[in-house]
């Protein structure tokens, strides 16, 4: 199959894209584009922003000078072959790179406007506003109640757990499948479950961002799939950005597309249907249609 | 060669090679095995038993077991090894309540452990109130626990008060129930002071299943297991106190593990009855047919008395309770500061020159030779800190530090195995370092890092080197009852045996079934350790 014509499939939704011959989409303005392409939703505001964005593993540059908007609720893909940096990107969002010692990062990255690398930012703080899904399934060992509510737990959130546990299994498409096992261990559970069971582990505290670093690549397609359509759910709360390697998925899912190529450089930003139908430049055309990647 | 000919590839020295390993392996688990049958033969003295005494434990006890073991083998090696552990609880709580009451007897009367329950219950029970009532932030509630420990254990003003000079005001509880003029009877102080709090755990495991009311169910029924073991011990023909305490150490873990597989599994019921009933037939039988056991070494004579000249009449008790002393101050000294390391170390500790310094002398301090621990024992403990030499203070301490490498480099190991992906999903969370550990990395670390803890204490178990140098004497008559008396271990006590009384008969008799029990007690703590192990494997 290839990889040129599966935009097709959700072209619908962006038919009347008002101009989809412009080459320089890299630069858009988000929100005015966000809302020129979904007739159906309010504009999008911007919620993540990024800002000449360097990052440097020691000395080896890993991201050059990103600069993008990222709209709210609404699923943005970071695609590009592996080592371009996308997953670093992402996880200078939530600063899970902090971890890292050797890494470094220069440039702005707002959140809500807000500069997350500012020195009165809590990288804890943030990671409470910004959930996070990674790309094998990883619940902890225990319960599936337990797992869910583990957000609630240590970001001491009050409420109904069990209301709050069971809404979060229902939107992560989950519950009629564990409803009568919730005490059981979550490793029990399938790969693409677990997964799911991620999902419903990142919004059960009820985050502004999610961000997600390849969801689907440890799983099979019928798991795919339910992850594909509920993330497509969750972009009616969250705004979702969404690493991926599948260039279908990326069409099928996002509103927006960022492509990464090697050397960490952003080279194409912008509608999905944009990018994919008419990308500004041969290097991405080359690598979304499958010549390299 | 033609074309079509694949030819022959020589295998000879990878065969040589295969069977050199297997001849290398042979010979060093048949020499342990030899070495240990030897030992245990000559200390049990099996064939002094009648041939009848023999024939009848194989029929009621070894044929049934082996039958339904090669059954369950065959058709259900779940319900074996199931069973088997089963079983394998069975002895290793016998051996662990024959500690307690032994602990109880001689060193921590029903009163002292009464008083200290109590002293930890009941700033525990004001601290669940006040919370409750009250919630208080986090430094207020551990500030208050502090503080009501503090008085609770040692008293208004306490020791403290007592360096600055004030009067005492108000006794801890400790004294305050030790001055009680009249007292119910030992047993019934039992009953409440440990009864009661294994009652507790056994309903909160229970109720972990059920719920609450199964939990209840289970509380009730450890008390009553302890009011009734208590009432039938006269007709026994022991005392009230140890037959509480073997009934509640041995019945409730066996009760639960037994209670879990009636719900689960009830084929693996089939081995711990065929072994315990069999056991039971088989010493009726011969009682009844009149048939004389193995005139054994290690007897019911040999694990009650102390030292004697004569060799027959030695025994082992008191080296018995000065190792489960050094156990315990072992614990408590290098459990605390072996993890607490071992979880900095991982979790904290950045990755600098200074780190890895540090990390490469542990491992070089795990190799370091006892001996050279018990000079440093020596040293610090006795001529530096002015302790009285071979105490149990000094040979818990001097233990400690012998392990407390052992214990980083496993609790180490098992931190690091927790996976990644299970810290990158709690930070992910917006978890705290100390909420990731707390919640993540230790639950499942604690296995491993006990399974460690366990292996490192039988090294230290073992250990007569480090004694020798500290100072502990040879030979204790009683048992020590405090942490500043002397104190012997069984290996030491071994030793004294094969050197200062190295007569013939003690060669024959007495030393053989110090070590036989020295290495029961090694084995079950190896082997829990090993079940612990595999549970831990099962589970990931």
């Amino acid at each position: 199959m290839s990889n040129n014509d599966t935009p097709m499939d959700d072209s619908t939704d962006y038919s009347d894209s008002p101009d989809p011959t412009d080459d320089s989409v890299i630069e858009t303005n988000v929100a005015d584009a966000a809302a020129s392409t979904d007739t159906t939703r309010p504009p999008a505001d911007t919620i993540v922003e990024a800002r000449n964005v360097d990052v440097f593993y020691d000395d080896v540059q890993a991201l050059d000078d990103i600069s993008m908007e990222i709209p709210e609720r609404r699923v943005t893909a970071m695609v590009g072959p592996s080592g371009c940096g996308k997953s670093t990107f992402l996880r200078c969002i939530n600063r899970m790179n902090d971890r890292i010692d050797a890494a470094r990062v220069e440039g702005e990255l707002l959140l809500r406007g807000k500069n997350v690398y500012d020195d009165d930012v809590d990288p804890v703080a943030l990671r409470r506003r910004v959930g996070m899904v990674f790309q094998a399934p990883n619940p902890f060992p225990k319960s599936i109640y337990e797992n869910v509510a583990y957000g609630l737990n240590i970001q001491g959130i009050e409420g109904d757990y069990d209301e709050i546990v069971e809404e979060s299994l229902r939107r992560a498409a989950l519950w009629d499948e564990v409803k009568d096992q919730l005490h059981e261990s979550g490793l029990d559970l399938s790969g693409g479950q677990q997964q799911r069971l991620c999902i419903a582990r990142a919004i059960a505290p009820d985050p502004e961002v999610i961000l997600m670093d390849e969801p689907a690549s440890a799983l099979d397609p019928v798991a795919t799939s339910k992850i594909e359509d509920l993330i497509a759910d969750l972009a009616e709360e969250y705004t979702v950005v969404i690493v991926t390697h599948n260039m279908q998925q990326a069409a099928r899912i996002s509103d927006k597309t960022a492509v990464f190529l090697t050397g960490g450089e952003l080279v194409e930003f912008g509608d999905t249907e944009q990018v994919f139908q008419n990308p500004s430049s041969d290097r991405v055309e080359d690598y979304i249609t499958g010549k390299f990647g | 060669m033609s074309t079509h000919d694949f030819g022959q590839v020589s295998r000879t020295v990878g065969t040589v090679f295969r069977y050199a390993l297997l001849a290398a392996t042979l010979v060093g688990v048949v020499a342990l095995g030899i070495l240990l049958l030897f030992v245990a033969v000559d200390a049990i003295q099996p064939l002094t038993a009648d041939p009848g005494w023999h024939l009848t434990f194989f029929l009621s006890f070894v044929l049934p077991t082996l039958v339904v073991s090669g059954y369950l083998y065959r058709r259900a090696p779940d319900s074996l090894r199931a069973g088997g552990a089963i079983v394998g609880l069975l002895a290793v709580t016998t051996m662990f309540a024959g500690g307690v009451v032994l602990i109880f007897v001689d060193i921590v009367s029903p009163i002292t452990w009464f008083g200290f329950v109590l002293a930890l219950a009941l700033p525990a029970g004001v601290l669940a109130l006040v919370s409750r009532t009250l919630s208080p932030g986090m430094g207020t509630s551990v500030g208050l626990s502090a503080a009501l420990l503090y008085i609770s254990l040692a008293g208004v003003p306490g020791p403290v008060g007592g360096i600055v000079g004030l009067a005492p005001i108000a006794p801890s509880v400790i004294a305050l129930v030790g001055s009680i003029p009249v007292l119910p009877v030992d047993w019934m102080l039992l009953v409440v002071s440990v009864s009661l709090p294994v009652g507790l755990l056994a309903g909160s495991y229970v109720a972990s299943y059920t719920d609450r009311r199964g939990g209840i169910v289970a509380l009730g029924l450890t008390v009553a297991l302890g009011v009734a073991a208590s009432l039938a011990a006269p007709s026994l023909g022991i005392s009230a106190g140890p037959s509480l305490l073997l009934a509640t150490v041995v019945g409730v873990p066996t009760g639960l593990a037994v209670w879990r597989s009636w719900e689960t599994n009830r084929l693996a019921l089939a081995l711990p009855a065929v072994v315990v009933g069999g056991a039971f037939v088989g010493a009726f039988a011969v009682e009844a047919l009149g048939f004389a056991g193995p005139q054994s070494w290690v007897d019911w004579q040999f694990l009650t008395s102390a030292h004697s000249r004569i060799a027959e009449d030695a025994g082992l008790y008191p080296a018995i309770g000065g190792s489960i002393l050094l156990m315990g101050a072992v614990i408590v000294l290098s459990f605390p500061f072996g993890v607490g390391a071992a979880i900095y170390m991982e979790e904290y500790a950045p990755d600098n020159r200074l780190t890895r310094l540090i990390d490469v002398n542990i491992s070089n301090l795990a190799g370091v030779p006892s001996v050279v621990y018990g000079l440093l024992g020596l040293g610090v403990f006795v001529r530096f800190a002015g302790q009285p030499t071979g105490t149990v203070l000094v040979g818990g301490a001097t233990l400690s530090l012998l392990i407390l490498p052992i214990i980083i480099i496993s609790s180490r190991e098992a931190i690091r195995s927790v996976p990644e992906e299970m810290r990158q999903a709690s930070y992910g969370m917006g978890a705290t370092r100390w909420q990731t550990v707390k919640n993540v990395v230790l639950p499942r670390a604690f296995p491993g890092v006990l399974t460690g803890t366990i292996l490192a204490l039988g090294r230290a178990i073992g250990e007569t080197a480090p004694l020798i140098m500290i100072g502990a004497p040879d030979v204790v008559f009683s048992l020590p009852a405090e942490l500043s008396a002397k104190v012997s271990a069984m290996p030491l006590q071994v030793y004294a045996w094969a050197t200062l009384y190295g007569s013939p008969a003690f060669y024959q008799k007495a030393v053989p079934a110090g070590v036989v029990v020295l290495v029961s007690v090694l084995l079950a703590m190896n082997s829990l350790a090993i079940v612990l192990r595999n549970r831990y494997q099962n589970e990931q």
